[in-house]
């Protein structure tokens, strides 16, 4: 069974009222804007004619996000309790996206850094030890996602049956116009690089480099739109209790690993400070005499921003489990 | 001895999570004297209270006490649709009171015993 309460506001049965199209609150969610709309809409209309001030815009963002994270299950108890373990699941999922995206920043980061470490005995173990615990949580973690996205496809399949595609489109065709352009463009620095000697690949010219920048931000916002393209489905699509269940313990698991990685990356980060500081000061967001080189320091930010922002969906989801066990 | 009292005040919340200045129990104060619209609400909250409410806000604690049952709408041909309080609003707002009632006197006894001004004295 799909939900075909979600609609956009172009998509908005006749004879609603005018609060539903206003573009003044497009922020809110529809199923709002068809309650209360039309007497938000009189109330900016009666206090603020026709010029909204900056702060009122401002709460009106504030205002319908906040109803869009209810109506979603993120915050407050307003969503079903299936709802809202599906949405910290799915707050895990999003999170792991941005730390895929930080893993790929680690990975061009940390590339040879092998090489810098001095020959003496045990100076390879810390670092290397870490560095396999990154790569390895990493792959286990990638197989749990994967086995997240395959579990729900019997259901995305009846959803998809039942008509549902008009409501998820959108999201998959911005993915897939964003895959053909990067693919493009890694055609593109792929022909590039095969003319250029190493030293021009690696910041020797500065043309290939503002290149490579432009083709790894077409990676993230791919993996950003696939990931907003799989959690439109996965709200829109109806899990058997089970399943549910399955998503939820799966993605605990992958915010059990994010704490792992970023544990050994920072493992990995003091070991090359202690044995192997000329590679990070020599990087190019490096500085001499320091080991805060500016990449990795925004690198590991954004792993750690990740982490806890999957933490707060697991706790979201013991949460609902704990309040359902109770009644 | 920390008494619940203690507890709530340093939360800055009542016993129902609610502070003295939240769009919530503004709006239970606001319509405990009477249904209004939205529009007529941020007036009288900002004339009681000195607190301006966003739209934002406004609506959001509307459409929160409306779920919970403390407060319901009216029929209205208009655009403006009326709101007022229902008995389990008034009931919670009630509970409110008392309770910010029994921080006053507590407030107002241990000023008194400190020797400085209590409120409302010049």
């Amino acid at each position: 069974m799909t939900r075909t309460t979600r609609r956009t506001g172009n998509n908005a049965p006749e004879g609603m009222k005018g609060g539903v199209s206003d573009p003044r609150l497009r922020w809110y969610p529809v199923s709002w804007r068809v309650r209360y709309g039309d007497e938000l809409a009189a109330l900016l209309d009666d206090e603020y004619g026709g010029h909204l001030p900056t702060l009122v815009r401002l709460s009106l963002v504030t205002g319908g996000l906040r109803q869009r994270a209810r109506q979603s299950g993120l915050t407050g108890d307003v969503a079903s309790a299936a709802d809202r373990v599906r949405a910290g699941a799915l707050v895990v999922l999003a999170a792991w996206s941005a730390f895929v995206i930080a893993g790929a920043s680690l990975a061009k980061f940390s590339e040879h850094f092998d090489e810098s470490l001095p020959h003496r005995t045990g100076a390879h173990r810390v670092p290397d030890l870490a560095f396999t615990m990154v790569q390895t949580v990493a792959g286990v973690a990638s197989v749990l996602v994967v086995a997240g996205a395959l579990l729900a496809v019997p259901a995305f399949v009846r959803f998809l049956r039942a008509g549902g595609w008009p409501s998820v489109r959108g999201h998959f065709l911005r993915a897939l116009v964003c895959t053909s352009l990067t693919a493009a463009a890694t055609v593109v620095l792929l022909f590039w690089a095969h003319h250029l000697t190493p030293h021009q690949r690696n910041s020797g010219l500065h043309w290939y480099g503002a290149m490579f920048l432009i083709w790894a931000a077409l990676i993230a916002i791919t993996f950003t739109f696939w990931t907003a393209a799989a959690v439109a489905s996965a709200r829109r699509v109806e899990l058997p209790t089970a399943i549910l269940t399955a998503e939820a313990a799966l993605a605990a698991s992958v915010a059990a690993a994010m704490v792992v990685m970023v544990c050994a990356t920072a493992v990995w980060w003091g070991a090359m400070a202690k044995d192997a500081p000329t590679f990070l000061m020599a990087s190019p967001g490096g500085a001499a005499g320091s080991p805060w080189d500016i990449w990795l320091v925004s690198t590991v930010a954004l792993m750690a921003v990740a982490m806890v922002t999957a933490a707060a969906g697991v706790v979201r989801e013991v949460r609902v489990w704990a309040q359902m066990r109770a009644a | 001895m920390r008494t619940r009292h203690s507890d709530e005040v340093d939360r800055g919340t009542s016993a129902h999570g609610r502070r003295s200045n939240d769009p919530p129990t503004l709006i239970l104060l606001s319509l405990a004297g009477g249904a209004k619209h939205g529009h007529a609400l941020l007036k009288d909250v900002e004339e009681f209270a000195g607190v301006k409410l966003g739209p934002g806000a406004l609506y959001g604690a509307i459409t929160r006490l409306e779920e919970r049952g403390l407060i319901k709408a009216l029929e209205s041909d208009d655009r403006r649709r009326p709101y007022q309080i229902t008995a389990a609003g008034s009931r919670a707002l009630a509970d409110y009171v008392a309770q910010m009632r029994g921080l006053v006197e507590v407030g107002q006894a241990r000023l008194k015993v400190a020797g400085m001004p209590q409120p409302g004295m010049a």
